[in-house]
């Protein structure tokens, strides 16, 4: 039997936390207007998705256009991220669960004021 | 000609993939293995979470954060979603199991649930062997030659087995993406 997919010795804690979006200190929100501001949708750079994978996915999930979804894919290998989608928080985390199960590294937050 | 590629679309919309028999056995293995690991990390969560010991480390890309910036809300989201994404994998690799076991056309739907477990296989090995941006690029000869004098004979195959989960995944972006 071929071992493929056992666990590597060398993969340990840091490296688990080197491909963790940073984590960003944020004010308590919870007076503001930040129930007002949509959510948005972001998915990271990472080194093993392959980018015609990235453009197909954002076609099928997104209806985008071949061109706006490389766009896209090209935003997320060059600048490290893309927001890919907009909206209510249900809608980020139904656009968020859908990603995750194509295997892209998303994430979402509140839209910058 | 066509007929002849790895993975094509039929004039009905349906799929049909032509691999050699010895590529769907190392598949089939590929995949098996996958569903043990996904179905054991599972079990081995409970235990995780009282001892802190992270069993799930290669699988960390199949189960990201949510919310990068909420611990709490990140929290919440992989107590309520986790599961779900969990049997959807599950579910994926059984279909993908039974699309590699046959030889007759797919449809959409298995041709879609086909794909994301090659991709899934692929982030998974990925991982193990730590791929990293300076794989690719200027970078990538210089990093070949460190695999080369670094590699073990169990990390070779992992690498040529991702090596060829990439060309396979291109496939299948290609034949989904060709119009009827």
């Amino acid at each position: 039997m071929i071992i493929l997919l056992r666990h590597n010795g060398n993969m340990d804690q840091s490296a688990v936390a080197s491909v963790q979006p940073a984590q960003v200190q944020e004010p308590d929100l919870a007076d503001d207007t930040s129930a007002d501001r949509p959510w948005i949708v972001i998915v990271w750079n990472d080194p093993i998705n392959l980018m015609s994978y990235v453009t197909f996915v954002f076609q099928k999930l997104f209806g985008y256009s071949l061109e706006k979804a490389t766009e896209l894919m090209l935003d997320v290998h060059n600048k490290g991220r893309a927001v890919v989608s907009s909206g209510t928080r249900e809608h980020a985390e139904f656009d968020v669960y859908r990603l995750h199960e194509h295997g892209l590294w998303a994430t979402m937050e509140h839209e910058s004021l | 000609m066509k007929n002849d590629f790895p993975i094509a679309r039929t004039k009905n919309g349906k799929f049909k993939i032509n691999l050699h028999d010895d590529h769907r056995e190392v598949l089939q293995e590929l995949i098996e293995q996958f569903r043990e690991t996904l179905t054991s990390a599972a079990s081995a969560k409970s235990a995780a979470s009282a001892t802190g010991v992270d069993h799930e480390t290669n699988l960390r890309r199949l189960f990201p954060t949510a919310y990068h910036n909420d611990a709490k809300a990140d929290a919440e989201y992989q107590r309520l979603m986790r599961d779900e994404l969990l049997a959807s994998r599950l579910a994926s690799a059984e279909v993908a199991s039974t699309v590699i076991a046959s030889k007759n056309e797919i449809s959409a739907e298995e041709m879609d649930a086909f794909t994301r477990s090659v991709n899934s296989l692929r982030l998974v090995l990925g991982t193990t062997l730590d791929i990293a941006e300076s794989d690719y690029g200027a970078g990538a000869k210089e990093a070949r030659k460190k695999h080369e004098a670094d590699d073990t004979g169990e990390t070779e195959i992992q690498r040529e087995l991702y090596e060829y989960l990439g060309w396979l995944l291109e496939w299948c972006v290609m034949a989904q993406s060709e119009s009827n």
